[in-house]
């Protein structure tokens, strides 16, 4: 037993060690602004949140030890029975199940709820042993070249870009379930979409590694190329998004989270974990691209459509900016 | 071909590269020696354009190093310490992407892709990403996009490390035979034996200052007792518990 002790000691200050990740959602614009702007009417937004969240909460704490040093370990089978059977309870999400189901048997919650919880606890479970092999058939279907191509996969792998799909789609069948929708209900949904990919906007070099960096420093390109690079496959994601909703003002919106969100992603770049919610700058930034990118994408929506001109030059100046910044760190 | 006059980094307190003086002229090889932390990895990076140098001069290809390092880019091949490499790209990939920056058509691109793909026995690794590649394939990946450019001047920080012996000599090959066509190549290692069969250049380095400055032909009896000698010295350590009975 003290072999598994030792191994699950390990596998506790990995998992604990690990989850100080999650705690990028504290930062993230999304949850954020739908906590102060919606309170308590935003159960459905923050329904979304935790269900994006529980997959990657969900995954096999003996994940965390590389499989090839945990079969060099002299265990003998009774030790890795055990090791198997107390391991998922190292997850909090296991401790809440149990929870949910004492709750069940009191009649608290109801068994479909339970079931449901389970179910996604269980797939998040399997997937995260499984999951390399979705993720790179996912990866390849992606379309364009180069840094685009790379940029695009790295947008896919952060919750915000499902946070935000989920509410194009939702929004999508509403547009075409409910004909007499008002169109100030597309716009507000456009922006919804937007504020889900903007602090993302904020991170545009966390998932890169130090190996990219080095390889961004070695191309003899300049530092607005690179982020040219990095912001057009965010405007290919953001116009996809709400090309069914209000496309116009999804493009504003997007030019102006990308014109303030570039400060943070140049001048103070942060690391970012896969499949979490990308970690947001100091609440100001969030503040102006919130604020910057609601002006803009109601006056493109309801005034006029050269409004988008102002959104391009501040766009572009910000690029320039930036860029030159990049190349001067 | 990269000359470095006083060239110096500092990192806060600590002077990683002092006052370096070296001349590496065009077609040599030259192998930079030293221990973890002497300052190999750092000068590789001033004169790539990747450190900015603290004081000092260099030049690469007649370039200087700060106020021309975009040109220089265009010129060099790097294997960078780190690999420099992005997760989310595969083998092929990479190649595409370093051919398109460096202006070579895609056809040019495919046919130089496949031939280094070949010549570094990466062929059936072509399409794994980056992120699920053994660290071999990672290296003769990021080797691969140093030379597909056709470069006039090659940095490459430990190539022979982590390397299959076929590979290994593949490399040392296509190094002598690129120098010989006037590519200067200048190189980390840690692997003395095998840098003193193809290196014409050795520089040793210790704690940011340089023991040694020779062309390989005056180094006087084998690399390694100069290495010992002049940089560092063997572990005296006993560890009388490894082997005596178990406890």
């Amino acid at each position: 037993m003290v072999r598994v002790r030792a191994v699950l000691n390990a596998v506790w200050r990995a998992v604990r060690r690990g989850q100080g990740s999650f705690a990028s959602i504290g930062t993230n614009n999304f949850f954020l602004f739908t906590a102060i702007l919606f309170q308590r009417q935003g159960g459905f937004l923050y329904l979304i949140i935790a269900l994006l969240m529980l997959f990657p909460l969900s995954a096999d704490p003996l994940r965390k030890i590389p499989r090839e040093r945990l079969v060099l370990w002299p265990l003998d089978k009774r030790e890795w029975w055990i090791l198997r059977v107390l391991s998922p309870w190292l997850n909090p999400i296991m401790w809440v199940l149990a929870a949910l189901t004492v709750w069940a048997v009191r009649h608290a919650v109801t068994w479909p709820l339970l079931g449901a919880v389970a179910g996604l606890f269980a797939l998040g479970f399997v997937l995260s042993d499984v999951g390399g092999g979705a993720w790179d058939g996912l990866a390849r279907w992606v379309p364009g070249r180069g840094l685009v191509k790379k940029n695009l996969r790295q947008m896919i792998s952060t919750l915000d870009f499902w946070c935000a799909l989920v509410l194009s789609i939702a929004t999508f069948i509403y547009r075409f379930a409910d004909r007499t929708a008002l169109p100030e209900a597309f716009l507000l949904m456009s922006l919804l979409v937007m504020l889900a990919l903007s602090s993302y906007a904020q991170c545009l070099f966390g998932l890169d590694g130090e190996g990219g960096l080095t390889r961004y420093g070695l191309l003899p390109l300049r530092g607005w190329q690179i982020l040219l690079a990095k912001d057009i496959a965010f405007l290919i994601v953001a116009v996809a998004l709400t090309l069914a909703i209000n496309p116009l003002a999804g493009l504003a919106a997007a030019l102006i989270v990308l014109a303030v969100g570039h400060d943070p992603s140049v001048n103070d770049m942060r690391p970012q974990v896969r499949w979490r919610f990308s970690t947001g700058a100091p609440l100001g930034n969030g503040v102006v691209q919130v604020f910057g990118m609601s002006i803009a994408a109601n006056g493109v929506a309801r005034t006029s459509v050269l409004l988008l001109i102002p959104c391009v030059a501040a766009y572009a100046i910000s690029l320039w900016w930036f860029g030159r910044r990049m190349e001067l760190k | 071909m990269i000359t470095c006059r006083d060239l110096t980094c500092k990192y806060g307190d600590f002077l990683a590269v002092d006052r370096l003086n070296l001349d590496v002229p065009s077609g040599s090889i030259c192998a930079f020696l030293g221990p973890n932390g002497a300052g190999k990895s750092t000068t590789v990076k001033m004169l790539t354009g990747l450190v900015t140098p603290t004081s000092g001069s260099a030049t690469v290809a007649g370039l200087d190093v700060v106020r021309d390092a975009l040109e220089i880019k265009k010129r060099i091949g790097v294997l960078p310490e780190n690999l420099g490499l992005f997760d989310d790209l595969t083998v092929e990939e990479h190649l595409d992407l370093t051919g398109a920056v460096y202006g070579l058509t895609r056809a040019e691109t495919r046919s130089r892709s496949g031939q280094l793909l070949r010549a570094l026995h990466l062929e059936h690794g072509r399409q794994t990403f980056a992120s699920r590649c053994s660290h071999g394939m990672r290296k003769k990946t990021s080797l691969a996009m140093a030379l597909l450019a056709n470069p006039v001047v090659l940095f490459l920080d430990e190539p022979l490390e982590a390397i299959d012996p076929v590979t290994a000599k593949t490399i040392t090959d296509l190094l002598v035979t690129i120098a010989k066509r006037g590519v200067t190549v200048f190189l980390t290692s840690h692997i003395l034996a095998a840098v003193e069969q193809f290196a014409t250049r050795v520089v040793l380095i210790r704690k940011g200052v340089v023991a040694w400055n020779s062309t390989v032909a005056e180094v006087p009896g084998s690399l390694e007792q100069l290495y010992f000698d002049l940089v560092e010295a063997p572990a005296a350590e006993d560890l009388a518990w490894l082997g005596s009975a178990r406890s």
